[in-house]
């Protein structure tokens, strides 16, 4: 999945002083590439670090997707991995993980003591052996956008961290009575964001990332994992059949729901915090009308309980740590990408492993109020969805859209996400 | 033949001709149209005419100023051009065996040449891959290196359609041509290249127009094979410019018409080969 | 029947040789690969197997009982009708009626190539705009003529019940059309290169026996370009069963509710987003054993009878 990242900061740019021997080349991959909301940032990085230690960076980013994750696990296979690289931290990396095609923080460390001691190491990803391997950059959180200037002409209140489920409902009525979207969703394309909420407003935050399990015969085990998984189907299920998405929900690509709350047609979205660039990008005049907001709760959740972490950072590969020309120079063109003074430019309201927290500078209306809501925000936890394979997100996903229109029941979508797992 | 007079019947023809135009031309036009639209005007009003405060040639600015562009070009040109060579090259002489010559097995070649046609370039990318990469060719970082390792598999994934049309068109050559020619003391490579090749001219050209086509519009071959900027191509790298914009349709669509240009440069060209009369005498021979 | 110029068949090496080289290499052994990924378990793209599979043939009994596959087929073949009928037809009469005039014919010749020419992304979006749900082009024009339902609320809050193209009713329409129009230029310059390889002197013996236009068309130009017209119908087959990319831009991953798969875009669909690679491969293996099956079907009904 794509993970765009908010952006747009003045630059402030410092990187530390190395002094470096022959100039190398150097060949990185990274997914800022195509319409990637930091490719700026990383762009102005790289030619910072070209400038200082007179290597050249070999530059193959590409937009993040399945492909460009193939591409890269294919690159591995074949021995065309790039010396740096820039990728998922979760099970796609397990293949050149467990092939030992990069090199752990750990064993950098024992040459350079100073490699990621700017990171929290309680925060750098856990490989399956329980080794770091990556330096995390630049996180995410999932929230709801609320679209103010359609809650006004609703007389509803801009909701604050102690939404609740039944207060929602009654809002999505007035909305749609009043003409307008309540919720800007593509139930076709992008249910997962709502996905994730339900899930956790039927169980706990803690309980978040646990998933279903079959039984030998591939039977749903009908445990509380799964209980709480049906019955966070069941509310969008609820939801669709009030009315409260788009009309044409099941046929709307994501950009048109998008538009939809742009334009200031829906009242609420629930997104990534790689939306905030999107709307600078494409709604700067109406910037102030969007609110970034809290996901309504139900049972044990709290509205101020939200969906965040880092899923990607840069690994060194073998390759480039066992060829004596470029392990220094590899080595400190990550220092340098994830110094505090570059992921300063990288993160405005996102989840950051700096120790020291990143100093982001002059936020817009929505960067504000994102801030603001993450201020308020009591706990967050990783998304359930990147724990399961592909096989079976892209099952669950696509048969959200069966279980709302009755074709098929919410168990029996469960199931058979499931026994892809 | 050809008569100056205007008749119902011309009227009616022109009528059904001119209809059809309008509907290809006009998604041209719209193209170049928006690509002279501001920004975030595209999805509001899309169909009129960007005057005034709409007009801007931010999105041609924004594409070209990549200083690789020129390099990418050259890129898409070396790899369609000599795809578009080896494959009329190759398919004319397979298509020209097949339907000449009988002999056991020509029934199963054929077959294959059909079922190469099917092959979805989604389910054989890999395995190409992972070929080339073992041969040194691909994901070398080496920009010549890099363009042969797109150009390979591509003549393969032109060749069976080519080899198709051209085993239709070799069939309509009358083969008494032939025969008088090989009375005459040739031989049958000089039959092909004397003969076919200039009997059915409009045919190769045909091909050849496709092959160039498909070869340059094939986004996904290059993304799998060109990775890094000298390497690019310029479907390639304008694909990536249009789409860092998100919804920046007027962008997109400067990035469509600069890509479209060389192809129609193309097809004008080859397309005088395919006009009647040219052919003409030389079958005659 | 050969003629004596072909009885040596030494040549043969040399013409056939440099094709099938390449195509060996750079197509049948790809897919003989993918043809083994059907019987493995893939646990994601670009990654070794992990084993076989167990049954082996659990792909292809998944395949025999998925119902989006059946809905896959029943829409594709109703493509590879509307190609032959619309597609192939629509090209035929534009190319006979373009063979008729000597004003202009070289302007129809270029336009109607145009949308082969731009890209499928482009033409996606555009099609999108015409087709969208809220606003788009025909929506509007519906909306103007009064074709549509609208309401007013009570805060002065317009509301149209605008047409969904993209739903169940519509889908088929809104899906074919694109690509009928796309390819017709396709079919045009075959039919138009076919026209051109007959040679004038037919016509022209004709004409001194007095035939008409008509005349002409029925007894020289279809006949002779019957195989042209074959290689046109194996063309129009398997460019259904391969169709992906305007269909793909436009409806994604089976809008509306898994009505809308073609084999195409569910093969993609299987292999790119649902990661479920062995079986992506063996409905790849399906559309190439369709492909060769239906074409040599149209070859034997079709192809003058001393060839295949």
């Amino acid at each position: 999945m794509k993970r765009k990242l908010a952006l747009t900061l003045a630059l402030t740019l410092a990187v530390g002083t190395q002094v470096m021997a022959a100039p190398v080349s150097l060949n990185v991959v990274t997914s800022y590439g195509g319409d990637d909301g930091n490719r700026a940032n990383f762009e102005a990085a790289v030619a910072a670090y070209e400038a200082e230690t007179g290597n050249t960076i070999n530059d193959g980013s590409a937009t993040s997707n399945e492909e460009w994750k193939a591409k890269v696990l294919t690159d591995f296979e074949t021995g065309s991995e790039p010396d740096v690289l820039f990728f998922f931290t979760n099970a796609d990396a397990e293949p050149f993980v467990t092939a030992d095609k990069v090199v752990s923080i750990e064993e950098i460390r024992a040459e350079y003591p100073d490699y990621a001691a700017n990171m929290k190491d309680s925060m750098l990803a856990v490989a399956s052996d329980g080794k770091n391997y990556a330096v995390p950059s630049a996180g995410f959180w999932e929230n709801m956008f609320v679209n103010k200037s359609v809650l006004d002409a609703c007389g509803i209140a801009v909701p604050g961290p102690d939404y609740t489920w039944d207060q929602f409902l009654a809002d999505c009525e007035t909305i749609k009575e009043n003409g307008y979207t309540p919720i800007a969703c593509s139930l076709f394309e992008v249910p997962h964001y709502w996905f994730e909420f339900v899930v956790m407003n039927n169980g706990t935050i803690d309980n978040q990332l646990e998933v279903p399990t079959v039984d030998e015969e591939g039977k749903l085990v009908m445990d509380a994992v799964a209980e709480k998984w049906i019955a966070g189907l069941e509310d969008i299920k609820a939801l669709y059949e009030a009315g409260y998405f788009p009309e044409n929900t099941l046929t709307a690509t994501d950009a048109e729901t998008v538009e939809l709350f742009g334009e200031g047609e829906a009242a609420f979205l629930i997104d990534g915090s790689w939306k905030v660039g999107y709307f600078v990008e494409n709604h700067a005049d109406t910037l102030e009308d969007y609110v970034v907001s809290y996901v309504p709760a139900k049972g044990e959740r709290s509205a101020s309980e939200a969906i965040g972490g880092i899923s990607m950072g840069y690994f060194v590969t073998r390759k480039a740590w066992d060829d004596a020309e470029k392990r220094d120079a590899a080595v400190s063109f990550v220092s340098c990408l994830t110094s505090d003074e570059v992921l300063s430019t990288f993160v405005t309201t996102e989840v950051t492993a700096l120790v020291n927290g990143a100093s982001p500078a002059g936020l817009n209306a929505l960067q504000q109020s994102a801030a603001d809501a993450n201020a308020a925000i009591t706990g967050v936890v990783g998304a359930v969805q990147d724990t399961i394979t592909g096989e079976c997100k892209g099952d669950l996903f696509g048969n959200i859209q069966n279980v709302v229109t009755g074709s098929m029941t919410a168990e029996e979508a469960v199931e058979s996400a499931i026994k892809l797992n | 033949m050809y008569s100056k007079k205007i008749t119902p019947q011309k009227v009616i023809v022109y009528t059904i001709l001119g209809f059809w135009a309008l509907t290809t031309i006009y998604p041209f036009v719209w193209v170049i149209l928006n690509s002279f639209r501001q920004k975030g005007l595209i999805v509001s009003d899309s169909f009129s005419l960007p005057l005034g405060d709409a007009f801007t040639l931010d999105n041609y600015m924004t594409a070209t100023q990549r200083s690789d562009f020129k390099n990418a070009y050259l890129n898409s040109f070396l790899i369609s051009g000599t795809v578009t060579i080896a494959v009329v090259l190759l398919a004319g002489l397979a298509a020209y065996a097949l339907v000449r010559y009988t002999f056991r097995g020509k029934g199963l070649l054929y077959s294959l040449i059909m079922a190469g046609m099917m092959f979805p370039v989604f389910s054989t990318i890999i395995p190409v891959f992972r070929l080339e990469a073992m041969l040194g060719i691909a994901g070398s970082g080496n920009r010549w290196l890099s363009l042969v390792a797109v150009i390979l598999p591509q003549i393969a994934g032109n060749l069976c359609f080519a080899v198709i049309i051209l085993m239709g068109f070799i069939q309509s050559v009358p083969i008494e041509l032939e025969e008088s020619a090989y009375l005459d003391g040739c031989n049958v490579y000089q039959i092909y290249f004397h003969i076919i090749m200039p009997a059915a001219r409009p045919s190769f050209a045909t091909v050849a127009i496709f092959a160039f086509l498909w070869s340059y519009n094939d986004l996904f071959t290059q993304s799998f094979f060109l990775r890094y900027p000298q390497e690019r191509a310029i479907t390639g790298l304008l694909n990536e410019i249009s789409s860092q914009a998100g919804v920046n349709y007027g962008l997109m669509a400067a990035a469509v018409v600069l890509v479209v240009i060389p192809v129609l440069v193309v097809y004008v060209l080859l397309q005088k080969n395919i006009i009647k009369g040219l052919t003409a005498g030389a079958i005659k021979g | 029947m050969t003629s004596m110029i072909y009885k040596r068949k030494s040549p043969l090496f040399v013409f056939l040789i440099p094709t099938f080289l390449m195509l060996a290499i750079f197509l049948y052994y790809p897919f003989v690969q993918n043809i083994i990924n059907t019987i493995m378990n893939i646990g994601g793209l670009g990654r070794a197997a992990d084993g076989m599979n167990t049954p082996w043939y659990v792909n292809y009994a998944t395949l025999l009982k998925d119902p989006n596959m059946r809905t896959a087929m029943k829409n594709t073949c109703i493509l590879i009708l509307c190609t032959i009928v619309f597609q192939v037809g629509i090209a035929l009469i534009l190319a006979l009626l373009v063979d008729t005039i000597r004003v202009g014919a070289q302007f129809f010749r270029t336009v109607y190539f145009f949308p082969i020419v731009i890209s499928a992304t482009a033409l996606g979006l555009m099609f999108n705009l015409i087709f969208l749900y809220k606003g788009g082009m025909v929506n509007q024009l519906l909306l103007s003529m009064g074709a549509l339902d609208s309401e007013i609320k009570s805060n002065g809050k317009m509301i149209v019940s605008w047409l969904d193209w993209k739903d169940q009713a519509h889908f088929l329409f809104t899906m074919f059309m694109p690509v009928m129009w796309q390819y017709v230029g396709f079919y045009f310059v075959i039919i138009v290169t076919g026209l051109n390889n007959i040679n004038q002197d037919l016509f022209e013996s004709a004409s001194l026996d007095g035939a008409d236009g008509w005349q002409k068309t029925r007894y020289i130009t279809l006949p002779m370009l019957r195989n042209v017209l074959c290689t046109c119908l194996v063309l129009a087959i398997t460019g259904a069963l391969k169709v992906f990319d305007l269909p793909w831009v436009m409806f994604g991953a089976g809008m509306p509710q898994n009505q809308g798969w073609l084999t195409g875009t569910y093969m993609y669909d299987q292999t790119f987003n649902k990661m479920n690679v062995d079986y992506g491969s063996t409905i790849a293996v399906l559309i190439v054993v369709l492909g060769v099956v239906l074409s040599n079907v149209a070859n034997r009904i079709f192809r003058p009878s001393e060839d295949y």
